[in-house]
């Protein structure tokens, strides 16, 4: 094929070198980031000699064109449309870029807040079951177990803003101790702990910035926001002094410097921007629920779950603890776990709903916290990182928060909320129930109808032919928390074991290529079981033969006859030649596209110097994992 | 010692399965079998894996040497196996 007139005709369907804003290209694939995608004439693509398929992921459209020839494409291609040949890492930049901010901005929120939600999940659980506890059986309060069991169980909420402050810190660049050092100075003991504030503790003014207000010293316990904007402002500062400052003095200057302006405009400019924010949220509270006939408490209902987001909910505890010094109801209560059930419940739904396990381990744990009223799991790590699932949420809560305020439900106490809540509201139990009941029955239905599993780009691409996804950046996981033996071979497929004998093929199942065992894949990708080099690796990349570091020769044949696909629907990731590191994607295929063109995908693994080895029995049957034991050997 | 060309004339060349059954044929005998196909350092007849990363294709020669006891006997078995499969 011609690589200028392939490439001409490539610029010419997107839509001309204006409608292109930046090009790279990886193994197989042209990555191009582009200005308007109506003005890309999709079809004309598919069809140019040397296109083997299109399709739109992450804000690129990608082109197939394939290995060997991509590069020499790319090459005429970026000549002709006159641009800077990017890195991959720059049309990922300028992708993000075409991504709104706000949706950027929750993105970096939650990328923030999953490192640490195993942190806040366990100390949550800890935290409700105690606080529902001692509410049920005052007398426990005294008991030194109980004691202890509750200062483990705030500590990751009390000191929260150094956890978030050390993952912003590794998200934005800046050195996470550093990072660390701005999250621990909004909650120095010396500043007034921001939740006794809102239980009447004085504050004193510290300085008055320019006359334009006043700055208390106000500690920032339970914020969210104000650290990650505190945190950004240390990465930016950091990185310009970085580039700016002489090496000789950049250890000492550097983070002296980004600390001290970092942490000076937190506790005069963030802090009491959101300090003011939190009174006006506050004022609009206490006005929002004098609005009768339910449809305050509704408004709230919804509003509160934001609040929290926004992290401007601390003052809360200050409505609370004056209506019941006002007249011993607190109705403020019952709308707050109206709001923090439905966001269980949202989050519920998405852990029941949701095919990926790392969403379901997620969303489980938290939505249990949130149902016992510490809902900070569920919001930032579930229910804001896919949206939906927190308007669900404030749907549920907003109804939930009707219901109470028509029964006039309310509390005696305060402090507690969500299934804890029952013990403080025994006076008004079955508007309580109700109140938990349609906020959680709400919330999970519109979640659970709202709710789509992400579409990632490995996703997508299983769909289409030749494109399977690029290698996970899971792998180096998949090794994690595993041992490994070498009499044993681990399995470099996910999917179910069949035995040699019965792979519907008389080569295989009489065993004339080796011994081993089939796996009969679910997802379509190949990974290295071993350390080992790549010693054959068919044009056809159906099949790949590796001799692994102990020896063992394995042969790897993906399907029954694929041969004769010649190559369509497999990508390599791996040379011949190659050394691989176990877990290493060899081969990616589309597993549907291989069955739509008729053949078996069952995948054998065989050991194709079986001589050598005294004994070859397959170890595992039924449903294997990658990596999982396959085969075990003896050897004399 | 014998030796003999052929060209392969199989449209997909010397894969998993025919070099699966080249190999098996080839250990039947106790003549040593090498192949060698232009540009390659020679290989064991035996040794699959090697076989396979001869990566023969459609159209390629490759030579073999037969040198044993039953050189005779193995040389026409292979012959004949790679005209009837390949």
């Amino acid at each position: 094929m011609d690589h200028k007139q392939c490439a001409s005709e490539i610029l010419d369907a997107i839509g001309g070198r204006e409608n292109l804003a930046s090009a790279a290209h990886c193994a197989t694939r042209l990555r191009l980031v582009i200005a308007d995608n109506d003005k890309v004439k999709k079809e004309t693509l598919e069809n140019i000699d040397g296109v083997k398929g299109v399709f739109e992921a992450a804000g690129q459209l990608q082109i197939i064109i394939g290995t060997g020839t991509v590069n020499k494409v790319y090459d005429q291609f970026i000549d002709l449309a006159g641009v800077e040949a990017a890195s991959k890492d720059d049309v990922k930049a300028a992708a993000a870029a075409k991504v709104p901010w706000y949706k950027r901005a929750i993105k970096t929120l939650g990328d923030i807040f999953v490192p640490i939600i195993p942190a806040i999940v366990a100390t949550g659980l800890l935290c409700g079951l105690l606080g529902g506890l001692s509410r049920a059986f005052p007398s426990i309060s005294d008991h030194y177990i109980y004691n202890i069991l509750d200062l483990l169980s705030n500590t990751a909420l009390t000191f929260l803003p150094i956890l978030i402050a050390v993952s912003a810190a590794k998200i934005f660049g800046a050195n996470i101790y550093l990072g660390a050092v701005v999250g621990m100075l909004m909650i120095h003991p010396s500043l007034v702990n921001a939740w006794n504030i809102a239980g009447g503790a004085e504050t004193k003014t510290l300085w008055s910035w320019c006359g334009l207000w006043d700055i208390q010293n106000t500690g920032y316990q339970g914020h969210v926001i104000p650290v990650v904007i505190a945190v950004l402002v240390l990465s930016v500062i950091e990185k310009w002094l970085h580039k700016h400052v002489h090496e000789m003095f950049d250890l000492f200057v550097t983070p002296l410097v980004s600390v001290l302006i970092t942490g000076f405009l937190t506790l005069t400019v963030i802090g009491p921007v959101f300090s003011q924010a939190e009174s006006w949220v506050l004022d609009g509270a206490k006005w929002l629920i004098t609005i009768p006939l339910g449809i305050g408490s509704f408004l709230m209902g919804a509003a509160y779950a934001p609040t929290v987001v926004a992290g401007v909910h601390h003052m809360y505890n200050a409505i609370e603890l004056s209506m019941l010094a006002d007249n011993g109801q607190n109705i403020w209560m019952p709308i707050a776990t109206a709001a923090n059930v439905a966001q269980g419940a949202a989050a519920l739904a998405v852990g029941i709903k949701s095919r990926n396990k790392k969403i379901k381990s997620m969303a489980l744990p938290s939505s249990l916290s949130a149902f016992m009223g510490i809902t900070e799991p569920a919001i930032f790590g579930v229910n804001v990182r896919f949206v939906k699932p927190l308007i669900a949420g404030m749907i549920g809560g907003a109804c939930g928060a009707a219901v109470a305020s028509l029964m006039n439900v309310y509390a005696t106490a305060n402090g507690v909320t969500g299934l804890f809540g029952f013990l403080i509201t025994t006076e008004s139990f079955l508007g309580y129930l109700l109140t938990f009941a349609v906020a959680a029955g709400v919330a999970f239905i519109a979640s659970w109808l709202m709710y789509k599993d992400p579409v990632t780009e490995g996703a997508k691409a299983e769909t289409k032919p030749e494109t399977a996804a690029k290698p996970a950046p899971a792998e180096q996981n998949i090794t994690a928390g595993k041992s490994f033996d070498d009499t044993a071979v681990y399995s470099p497929l996910k999917g179910e074991v069949v035995l040699m004998q019965d792979v519907p093929d008389e080569t295989f199942a009489a065993e004339v290529l080796g011994k081993g065992a089939a796996v009969e894949p679910s997802e379509g990708k190949v990974v290295a079981p071993a350390d080992a080099t790549v010693e054959t690796l068919f044009d056809t990349h159906h099949a790949i033969g590796l001799t692994l570091d102990n020896g063992m020769e394995m042969l790897i044949h993906v399907g029954i006859n694929t041969v004769e696909l010649g190559g369509e629907g497999y990508e390599a990731h791996v040379a011949e030649g190659d050394k691989v590191k176990r877990g290493q994607t060899l081969i990616t295929f589309d597993k549907a596209l291989i069955q739509s063109k008729g053949y078996k995908t069952v995948t054998p693994v065989i050991i194709t110097n079986a001589d050598d080895y005294d004994e070859i029995n397959t170890a595992a049957s039924g449903s294997i994992d990658l990596l999982d034991k396959l085969l075990e050997t003896k050897k004399g | 010692m014998k030796t003999f060309d052929y060209t392969i004339k199989d449209a997909i060349g010397i894969h998993a399965r025919p070099a699966g059954n080249l190999v098996k044929l080839i250990k039947g005998f106790s003549s040593t079998v090498t192949i060698e196909k232009a540009g390659k350092p020679p290989i064991n007849g035996s040794a699959l894996m090697k076989l396979m990363g001869l990566g023969v294709k459609c159209g390629e020669t490759v030579k073999f040497t037969v040198e044993g006891d039953d050189e005779d006997a193995a040389a026409a078995a292979i012959e004949e196996f790679m005209k009837a499969n390949l």
